[in-house]
């Protein structure tokens, strides 16, 4: 693990990082933005973030083992695709499982071609992506499917309405799934190794870890989130768009990285993303909130990443040059050559 | 790590290597096949088949000159922009994924400064293509960024100026207004032909392809570059300032597909911000199916040339036999996949690993 600043409050403040920042966040957004802090407004942010928030939980495993996962965008639209198109014939349920099902085997054969063939994970997932795109229009036609059966807008008044304050089912099943596989990373013996599998595969390989299983379940995971996230989005909306996980790569990408999840692999973790992407939607909220323009959201959004990639790189950069650097030596040396002078 | 630069020395040092490297990864037939030296006769044998479909009435209109200058000019435009990305990837730092939007974005700013003159706008593309290759150079060479990440990152930024300044606009070079010289000359960049056959693109890409091959093979800075590609630490301890390599290697691929982008612009004759979309993925697939390799300082620019002849080859066949666009998409998608698996395959068995 990297560790940045030997200064106890540097690195207590890189550590919990995100969720000062979200604090800070929050408190500007409820003090300065219109109409921001009232319960409507958070559970829309709750209701806009509960697709991302899932798509994050496979993508921060994925980083977290040390590869890189560029088709999340394409499996969550075509899961939606799947799910809404082959619903007139199946069923919702047996759809709905086919999609997942679908979503999960793309994961599969990411995580194969990456552990077994040993491809690189960003190339793999670019070229699944490509072929993705493909098929999302092969299968829609090149439309959007939408459905209007009264069964259709039943579900998706009962996802979208909150039972308690704040949540409504759907917001429930993203953090049902958030917290399982918090605790399963934390709390379990399989779900650490997925941390030693990123911070040093071969070492990882030594100790007994099965390397290649844990990498393909990681992409695995991946998929199976993506899929659930498109699934459940379009059955809310009643209507899958081709252009549904257009921006989800670049949400979850600067989220996971703002959280904390080294881009090299072994640290992160999937509370601290979905912590990050509320953060985001606040901020785009809250853009939107002082009455700037959608171009604006995605011109800051673009930025926000560039900035924390910047940032995490110039960090390491800095800690990379001071390795094997002594400054207390230095000062001493310093202090004798003024003595003598 | 799996998406990181640095990579542990090769366990067994190849032979000495004169006349190419090709033979360095030809330890296994497949390995040989896509290679540099065998991506024409893969070029070739997709030229035969296409000709056999022709001759068995499957498909029309195949061996037919306006067709295979069809052929030329679609691989000339992906041609372009991989010859500038291959040396990025044979840097080491796999591909360049900023390049739609500098695609996009040097062509909005083409047709907004056509109104000073031809030359100017050309120049002000260009300074703002290099401008956006040197960021990502700096960053990536000196910081260490993960380039994919970086490069994506930038790739959002720029989406995000070309929407905020322009306001999702397309725009439009003005055909009738005052600056109709520059106008014409700039509708002249995709669609001028020398001898009624060959367009300038063409030419472009050829002119390209040599200075490229001279560079990687016949210069201290190819040699400097093979070094930092094969072995970041080895080229820095041995005196290569790698950081100056690097961002080298970021401004040509910039460079290149700025004038990919104008190429894209003139011919569609509208500044969009999705004017370069899916370019990052041809060129990736032209030069790894050219036998570069994604781990770097292996590979050649005619073997680049050879991978974007190939695309062009296989969208025209597989247009000809009246295979979707989408459909398309996926099949390039899959070969693109098997045949980095092929090389990464000849790769492990010579002890260097391209993870």
């Amino acid at each position: 693990m990297r560790k940045i600043g030997k200064n106890g409050l540097l690195s207590f403040g890189d550590k919990y990082r995100i969720y000062i920042l979200f604090v800070a966040v929050f408190a500007f957004m409820s003090l300065f933005a219109p109409r921001f802090f009232n319960v409507f407004n958070v559970t829309s942010i709750l209701k806009a973030i509960s697709m991302n928030a899932c798509v994050a939980i496979g993508f921060t495993v994925v980083m977290i083992c040390g590869q890189l996962d560029l088709s999340i965008g394409t499996v969550i639209t075509f899961a939606g695709v799947i799910a809404l198109g082959l619903q007139p014939s199946l069923g919702y349920l047996a759809s709905v499982a086919v999609a997942i099902v679908a979503g999960t085997l793309v994961g599969v054969l990411n995580g194969l071609l990456v552990a077994k063939a040993k491809i690189n994970s960003f190339i793999v997932t670019l070229g699944t992506m490509t072929i993705l795109q493909g098929a999302i229009y092969e299968l829609s036609g090149g439309n959007s499917i939408s459905v209007s059966s009264p069964e259709a807008f039943v579900i998706s008044d009962f996802l979208s309405k909150s039972f308690l304050p704040l949540i409504t089912p759907r917001i429930l099943i993203s953090a049902v799934l958030v917290a399982v596989v918090e605790f399963y990373l934390r709390r379990t013996r399989s779900g650490r190794n997925f941390y030693l599998v990123g911070g040093n595969r071969s070492t990882a390989w030594l100790a007994g870890i099965r390397t290649d299983r844990y990498t393909i379940a990681a992409f695995a995971l991946s998929g199976a989130t993506a899929a659930v996230a498109g699934v459940f989005s379009v059955l809310e909306s009643t209507s899958a768009t081709l252009k549904l996980g257009e921006n989800s790569l670049m949400y979850v990408i600067s989220a996971t990285i703002i959280g904390g999840t080294a881009m090299s692999g072994g640290k992160g973790g999937v509370l601290r993303s979905v912590v990050a992407i509320f953060t985001l939607e606040m901020l785009y909220t809250g853009v939107i909130l002082f009455g700037l323009g959608n171009e604006v959201k995605i011109f800051l959004a673009g930025l926000i990443l560039a900035y924390v990639v910047l940032y995490e790189a110039y960090a390491t950069y800095k800690h990379e040059k001071s390795l094997g650097q002594r400054p207390e030596l230095m000062k001493e040396l310093a202090a004798r050559k003024s003595a003598s002078a | 790590m799996a998406v990181g630069i640095e990579k542990a020395a090769p366990a067994q040092l190849p032979a000495a290597q004169e006349g190419g490297d090709n033979r360095a990864l030809g330890s296994s037939s497949a390995g040989r096949l896509v290679s540099a030296a065998g991506v024409y006769g893969i070029a070739v044998l997709f030229l035969a088949i296409g000709a056999l479909l022709q001759l068995t009435g499957i498909i029309r209109g195949f061996l037919s000159l306006q067709n295979m200058l069809n052929i030329v000019d679609a691989a000339a435009l992906v041609g372009i922009v991989a010859t500038g990305m291959a040396f990025v990837t044979y840097s080491g730092h796999f591909a360049d994924m900023s390049v739609p939007t500098t695609m996009g974005f040097t062509g909005y700013i083409c047709i907004e400064l056509l109104r000073f003159g031809f030359l100017p706008a050309l120049a002000g593309a260009i300074a703002v293509g290099l401008v956006i290759g040197l960021v990502n150079g700096y960053v990536v060479g000196k910081f260490k960024a993960n380039p994919i990440i970086w490069t994506l990152a930038v790739n959002y930024v720029t989406m995000g100026v070309i929407r905020l300044v322009w306001v999702n606009k397309q725009i439009y070079p003005d055909m009738r207004g005052s600056g109709q010289d520059a106008v014409a000359l700039f509708d002249g960049i995709y669609r001028l032909r020398f001898f009624n056959l060959i367009g300038l693109p063409v030419v472009i890409l050829v002119v390209l392809v040599v200075l490229g091959q001279f560079v990687m093979t016949r210069t201290s800075f190819g040699a400097k570059l093979k070094l930092t590609g094969s072995s970041l630490r080895a080229a820095k301890f041995s005196g290569i300032n790698v950081e100056r390599m690097i961002t080298a290697s970021f401004v040509l691929t910039a460079f290149t597909a700025t004038i990919g982008g104008l190429a894209v612009t003139s011919l569609s004759r509208v500044g969009a911000w999705y004017n370069g979309a899916g370019y990052d993925f041809k060129a990736v697939t032209a030069i790894v199916i050219g036998g570069m390799t994604l781990a770097g300082g292996r590979g050649s620019i005619l073997g680049v040339l050879g991978g974007s002849l190939i695309i062009g080859l296989l969208n025209n066949v597989l247009t000809l036999l009246g295979v979707g666009t989408f459909s398309q998409d996926m099949i390039r998608g899959a070969i693109f996949i098997v045949v980095v698996g092929i090389n990464a395959k000849s790769l492990r068995s010579l002890g260097r690993d391209d993870a």
